[in-house]
């Protein structure tokens, strides 16, 4: 009786032992610095990693579940992944890129974490969320109800969610963010950086709130734009803009300056004032159906 | 994706609308900027779609007893299915896409006049829209639960936005800020039927 009692244990602790089974795959192979990787994990996280190599390695951790890794290309181009059905487990994808390579990744509830990637980055998570640390040439960051957070400085970011928040910091040049109920927070440090690009920011919700944080380069151009979301801009005192807020159905504060709101003869609130010589500076737009616009210092 | 500043100039030099000094900063503009040439050769691809569509699309209802007939004895008809769904759902995302993209006024433009063709064409974004929720549930099954519950839910948010600004249009329909407003709530719906239509596909 005890020998098969301890025998029973030891099925069963084999049983547990494949059931949380992991493979794990190791691979490295020839990329040039500028080339095209692509990425395809549906479920788990996706990590990449910028390096001063002119290769492409890869470590995956796939649960039991979670399907069949696989990788083709060439020096220029990799396409690698895990090839899943629905409802597959997760897999964990690490993967270092050299640091001026194009990636994109593609994920259904995947978080993706890319850092030192100098290249151009295209991420796009169902349910997942996205975080780029670093100095990409460009970044295109979609995930529906997932956040997507950007830090470091990029020269072009477009980001897209449906109802997750969105966080953009550091120093860009270009950036533009659309959510629907998400909120959105850009906290632009060394937003002017040079100066010599074009500095522009675009920043739309439905219902979600806007809050843009920082400094905007003489020439840039900010424009918030939501349906019923609070709109907040505080810049530093000594900004020298148009500013050009309207709001139809909402309230306009200013504690920036001592311009006041007037009241639309077709309803609503605007407030249109400049900082200095008129169209000398920057150009600060707000737009809002409903909700409150808030202009203030930084 | 284009300079923003730029789309005016894009939609004129497609149109061949442009004057010839325009025309030549444009194009000194385009060999330096790959966004604005990607743009072009969308808007020149729409233009095209565009022109071959027919003037009004009658999706399902009169088409479809004829290709159910031809399609029964197959057994991929539910293939051929979801193939005619797709291609309706692109068919109605280019109506709408290009119908909005002509209506949004540039960044710059705060005030555009009002014509009447701005209610014909809101009665087209209506009739596509409502085309592609009717597949977008017809779908439902190929999306996950969460992410047609999330986007049920969104599109709920954006119908509220979009008929909030309709009100606001009706009572003040000259009102340029309006016209904004509601063009922005309705590229938005377009752009999540869009995405919804994508996960669908993936």
């Amino acid at each position: 009786m005890r020998r098969m009692r301890g025998c029973l244990a030891l099925a069963l602790a084999l049983l547990a032992r494949q059931a949380t089974a992991q493979t794990r795959t190791d691979e490295r192979w020839p990329l040039d610095s500028g080339g095209s990787v692509r990425i395809m994990n549906p479920f788990g996280r996706v990590r990449v990693l910028g390096w001063d190599a002119d290769s492409l390695a890869v470590s995956a951790r796939l649960e039991r579940r979670a399907g069949r890794f696989f990788a083709a290309g060439d020096v220029h181009v990799r396409k690698l992944g895990v090839d899943t059905a629905a409802g597959g487990a997760g897999a964990d994808l690490e993967v270092h890129v050299p640091r001026g390579a194009t990636v994109w990744v593609k994920a259904a509830t995947a978080n993706i974490d890319v850092e030192g990637v100098d290249g151009t980055l295209d991420l796009s998570s169902e349910g997942g969320s996205i975080r780029v640390l670093g100095t990409p040439q460009d970044v295109t960051a979609e995930t529906m109800n997932g956040s997507v957070e950007l830090a470091g400085g990029t020269a072009r970011a477009r980001v897209k969610t449906v109802s997750g928040d969105i966080l953009l910091r550091g120093a860009s040049q270009d950036l533009g963010a659309t959510t629907l109920s998400g909120r959105i927070v850009v906290r632009a440090a060394g937003w002017q950086r040079g100066g010599t690009a074009v500095q522009r920011g675009k920043f739309e919700s439905v219902t979600g709130d806007i809050r843009f944080d920082g400094e905007v380069g003489r020439g840039g151009v900010v424009e918030l734009e939501s349906q019923s979301g609070t709109i907040e801009v505080r810049v530093p005192a000594s900004t020298v803009a148009d500013f050009d807020l309207l709001t139809i159905g909402g309230r306009i504060t200013n504690e920036l300056a001592d311009a006041q709101p007037k009241q639309r003869a077709t309803g609503g609130q605007e407030l249109r004032f400049s900082s200095g010589p008129a169209g000398s500076g920057a150009q600060i737009t707000a737009r809002s159906f409903k909700g409150p616009i808030l202009l203030g210092p930084k | 994706m284009m300079c923003p500043h730029m789309e005016a100039k894009l939609n004129e030099h497609v149109d061949g609308a442009q004057a010839a000094p325009d025309r030549a900063s444009l194009e000194a503009h385009l060999s330096g900027c790959a966004g604005c040439r990607a743009a072009i050769a969308e808007l020149r691809s729409l233009s095209a779609s565009a022109a071959s569509l027919p003037r009004s699309i009658e999706p399902g209802r009169d088409l479809w007893p004829a290709i159910a007939d031809r399609i029964r004895p197959r057994a991929t008809w539910n293939v051929q299915w979801i193939k005619w769904r797709r291609a309706l759902a692109a068919a109605a995302v280019f109506v709408v896409a290009f119908g909005i993209y002509r209506l949004v006024p540039p960044s710059a433009a705060h005030y555009r006049p009002v014509g009447q063709g701005w209610v014909a064409v809101q009665a087209d974004v209506d009739r596509a829209t409502e085309e592609l929720s009717r597949i977008f549930v017809a779908e439902r099954d190929r999306l996950r639960p969460e992410t047609f519950a999330l986007l049920e839910r969104n599109l709920a948010v954006i119908d509220a936005a979009v008929a909030e600004s309709r009100a606001a249009l009706a009572g003040d329909p000259a009102n340029a800020e309006l016209h904004r407003l509601f063009s922005a709530a309705a590229r938005q719906k377009v752009e999540l039927l869009r995405w919804a239509a994508r996960a669908a596909a993936s």
